[in-house]
């Protein structure tokens, strides 16, 4: 247990590593707990009282706003076919998810954030339902999921009361260099960030849509 | 004393393309030489640039490279504290232009009255120059250097001279310059405008780039037009012969001289992550492997003159920290000296070099810093009825090329048509350009894209987006916009102009101050672009969002097929004509050896010295000129032993 809290912590864990502590470690949520609770900003986030679940909570609510699998969110994901709280978000080398979910904490003056988890557990058998009660919520939790899905689009955050208030200019800050580079709506849009390509040589003379191609990105595709 | 000199045969100010070549090809001939870079020296990889670049907010030409002229709260950094500044994007806003607290370039007028426009385009001050540039070499064509002969006959006050140069003079040193920046393209493909080939069978050093889905799309556009819709062209290329033709780049289109075939990552401005554009720091790196010496930090100040002839430079060595007022003043000398500064900060030297000689080094013509040129670029953009996918690919793959050269040129600005394959990114107006302003648009319902209406979206006006609907929307639109800009040409005026302002820089020198504004000749090729712009648009079938923005200084009114259409103008980066070549001492300051006429061991290098500009974008041609120069003071050389 230990050990595996050690490895956790460190955000951006070597593949290699990350991916013997996935593997093997799916027996219970408990495991899971101590992954969770490294990332969370545990003195100021007053919904980390079930840290083990928040993470599997944000990929549900991700997913249902972003409209792009959990899987693609969380590649290493391994969810437990009982409950889905129990899941273990697994650790990949890029590893965004923890990024953005300690930068969300950290970065919400109102409680939104917890009831937006809160609302994702609720819901986690029927996620058709998070965006209309999203959308039927307080204006401030609104506005923090839309900066949740600004976040997993383009890598940047952009102040919730900037949002709120319909700030003609939003303050706004790429999160990190990592963060561009992981930027969905490139995906969307059947491209890559500008300047982060792995693609090869002429690509851009075909039709991504053409069977030779490596094809247009499935946002639903698990 | 001493320990400050630096002795060489020749010293050259400026390490981008000009300075890194000449220095290269001096190096293979034996001769030593050693460089000043007002900023950074080359940096050990580009990790950290990338790094910059991704973090940055505004995807701008300055974004990847030091200094910052932005701190990290967003906010300016006063230009006279920085030791090697710069004017950069982020500066050229409404609120920000004219402030010399916040932009480098000091744009105020003394005449409240008088209408000035703001020069939009930007440079980099580091080792290998402007890297940020998009890498596009398309050459002159032979009525770009015989302008006044070919177009002038009969006009008093037409403002183009010729070259003293011949498009053929040239034609041979393109091909050096070809080869050392690596270009892609097809030799049968670029024979337009009266291009040839001074080789035999010339091939380019590789295959051309291929065209993306969109150079397709605007090809077949192309193939509807008919004569009568494009009679206010006033050109003689029949309308058959327009076409879009890949565009020459210094772009690998297979590996090239150790580095790789482009990977197409979009961001050629301001970077390519590996290197398969062509930047100075290339041929710069070659030089000094090969003992050229690159002195960085270090910011000439003063050209010195002796019995007519420069006797030394001196330069102000800064710690590696911009901002430092503190600085090390040191000579360097040499039998001949080069001045590969760039369009403005050239000018900015010669006129600081006023000591011994009042009106500034090289300057008894009084031609420095005037004719201040770019190719101010019309921008356009609009949204397809089906995918195209941008954002693959290099920024720019295609051109429509033969509007370059006609008749018209009589009368109006010629333009060259880039066909952007980067959406909307550098064009819609709003935080971040997109696709960040769509994006946000369909996440917090706003409109600031003018892509969230009904219109486009079966949805409600201003929708707010989550889930599928947000995917598909955003998918949807997105893969359906493009941009075209059209690069127009500039015609000289002696009153634009660079010359030395009262604000200073860390260094305690004069910034440059620029007065510059855009001819009624330049409007009319800027509306000719407007028309056809309209043209191609209804061929493609797209919907117009080209708009300008009612707060921007260069915003200028026309009246088009009797409607008054609001116009305006981006930067091409092309800083050009401020020391232009020139057979007669008394209207020029440099021959065509880009030797001052005034002293017999001082280059003035760099589309500073271009008389006029045509519609192809200056960095092969400077390289050019750059390399006959090299040749030429390889020649010259032992007779100022």
């Amino acid at each position: 247990m230990r050990h595996r809290r050690q490895r956790s912590v460190r955000g951006a864990t070597p593949f290699v590593q990350a991916s013997v502590v996935t593997r093997r470690v799916m027996v219970a949520g408990a495991v899971a707990t101590t992954a969770v609770a490294a990332v969370l900003p545990l003195a100021t986030a007053a919904y980390a009282a079930d840290p083990a679940t928040d993470m599997i909570a944000f990929l549900l609510l991700s997913e249902a706003l972003t409209g792009v699998s959990r899987q693609t969110l969380a590649p290493e994901l391994v969810e437990d076919k009982n409950e889905i709280l129990n899941s273990d978000p697994g650790v990949d080398p890029i590893n965004i998810k923890n990024t953005y979910f300690k930068w969300i904490g950290d970065h919400d003056p109102t409680s939104s954030f917890g009831k937006l988890l809160q609302l994702a557990k609720d819901n986690r058998q029927s996620l058709g339902n998070i965006i209309p009660k999203v959308n039927g919520s307080a204006d401030d939790m609104v506005c923090l999921a839309r900066s949740i899905v600004l976040l997993w689009y383009l890598g940047s955050w952009y102040e919730p009361d900037d949002l709120k208030n319909k700030v003609a200019s939003p303050r706004v800050k790429v999160v990190s260099p990592r963060a561009y580079t992981q930027g969905l709506v490139w995906r969307v849009a059947g491209a890559h960030p500008m300047g982060y390509s792995n693609l090869q040589f002429g690509y851009w003379s075909r039709d991504p849509r053409d069977p030779s191609s490596p094809g247009l990105f499935d946002p639903s595709k698990t | 004393m001493a320990d400050n000199c630096i002795t060489c045969h020749v010293a050259i100010v400026g390490s981008g393309f000009a300075g890194s070549l000449i220095a290269n090809e001096l190096r293979r001939k034996g001769v030593t030489v050693a460089i000043l870079e007002a900023g950074p020296g080359v940096q050990p990889n580009i990790n950290d640039y990338m790094r910059r670049f991704y973090g940055a907010s505004a995807k701008v030409p300055e974004s990847p490279y030091p200094p910052e002229m932005i701190d990290q709260n967003g906010q300016t950094v006063d230009p006279a504290s920085v030791a090697a500044g710069r004017p950069t994007a982020l500066t050229l806003s409404q609120s920000n232009w004219q402030d010399t607290l916040k932009a480098y370039l000091d744009q105020t007028t003394d005449e409240p009255n008088k209408k000035t426009r703001p020069f939009k385009s930007t440079y980099e001050r580091l080792a290998g120059g402007t890297s940020h540039w998009m890498g596009l070499t398309p050459r002159l064509v032979p009525n770009d250097f015989r302008m006044k002969t070919t177009y002038g006959k009969g006009q008093a006050d037409f403002p183009f001279s010729d070259w003293p140069i011949s498009y053929d003079t040239v034609s041979p040193w393109y091909e050096k310059a070809e080869a050392e920046l690596g270009v892609s393209a097809d030799a049968d493909e670029q024979r337009f405008a009266g291009i040839t080939f001074s080789t035999p069978g010339y091939t380019y050093p590789m295959p051309r780039i291929p065209q993306s889905l969109f150079d397709r799309r605007v090809g077949a556009a192309l193939a509807q037009l008919n004569e009568a819709e494009t009679k206010f062209l006033g050109t003689a290329t029949p309308v058959t012969a327009l076409t879009v033709r890949s565009l020459p780049a210094a772009r690998n289109s297979q590996p090239y001289r150790n580095r790789r075939a482009c990977a197409g990552n979009t961001s050629c401005i301001p970077i390519c992550p590996i290197q398969a554009k062509y930047d100075a720091t290339i041929t710069l790196n070659e030089a000094t492997n090969n003992g050229a010496q690159l002195i960085h930090h270090a910011v000439a100040s003063e050209i010195l003159v002796e019995n007519g002839s420069v006797s030394g430079i001196k330069y102000i060595k800064y710690g590696e920290k911009s901002g430092s007022k503190a600085g090390e003043n040191c000579v360097i000398k040499a039998k001949i000296y080069v001045i590969a500064a760039n369009g403005i900060e050239t000018p900015r030297l010669l006129l600081m070099s006023r000591n011994q000689i009042a009106k500034g080094v090289a300057n008894s013509s009084d031609m420095v810093g005037r004719n201040l040129m770019d190719h101010p670029q019309y921008l356009t953009w609009g949204l397809l009825p089906d995918p195209v996918f941008p954002y693959r690919g290099p920024l720019v793959t295609s051109a429509i090329g033969d509007l370059c050269d006609g008749a018209f040129r009589r009368q109006r600005a010629a333009f060259r048509i880039s066909l952007g394959n980067e959406a909307w990114s550098a064009v819609v107006g709003g935080v971040g350009g997109d696709p960040q302003v769509t994006t946000l648009d369909f996440i917090n319902g706003t409109n600031a894209s003018g892509l969230n209406k009904k219109d486009f979206t079966q949805l409600p006006d201003n929708s707010a987006l989550f889930g599928a609907n947000l995917t598909q929307t955003l998918g949807n639109l997105i893969s359906r916009q493009f941009r075209i800009a059209f690069a127009v040409e500039q015609s000289p005026d002696p009153n634009n102009r660079v010359t030395l302002s009262s604000v200073k820089d860390g260094l305690n020198l004069p910034r440059p101050r620029i007065a510059y504004d855009v001819s009624d000749y330049t409007k009319r090729g800027i509306a000719a672009a407007f028309r056809m712009k309209k043209l191609i648009f209804s061929k493609l079938g797209a919907t117009d969002f080209t708009n300008v923005a009612p707060s921007d200084p260069g915003r200028f009114d026309e009246t088009i097929d009797r409607n008054v259409e609001q116009l305006t103008y981006g930067g091409a980066g092309h800083l050009m004509g401020t020391y232009r070549m020139g057979d007669d001492p008394k209207t020029s300051v440099v021959d065509s050896w880009l030797r001052s006429h005034d002293h017999p061991n001082l280059y003035l290098v760099g589309s500073g010295t271009f008389p006029t500009v045509g519609t192809a974008n200056p960095t092969l041609t400077l390289s050019a000129l750059a390399l006959r120069t090299a040749d030429r003071i390889v020649e010259v050389l032992p007779s100022f032993e």
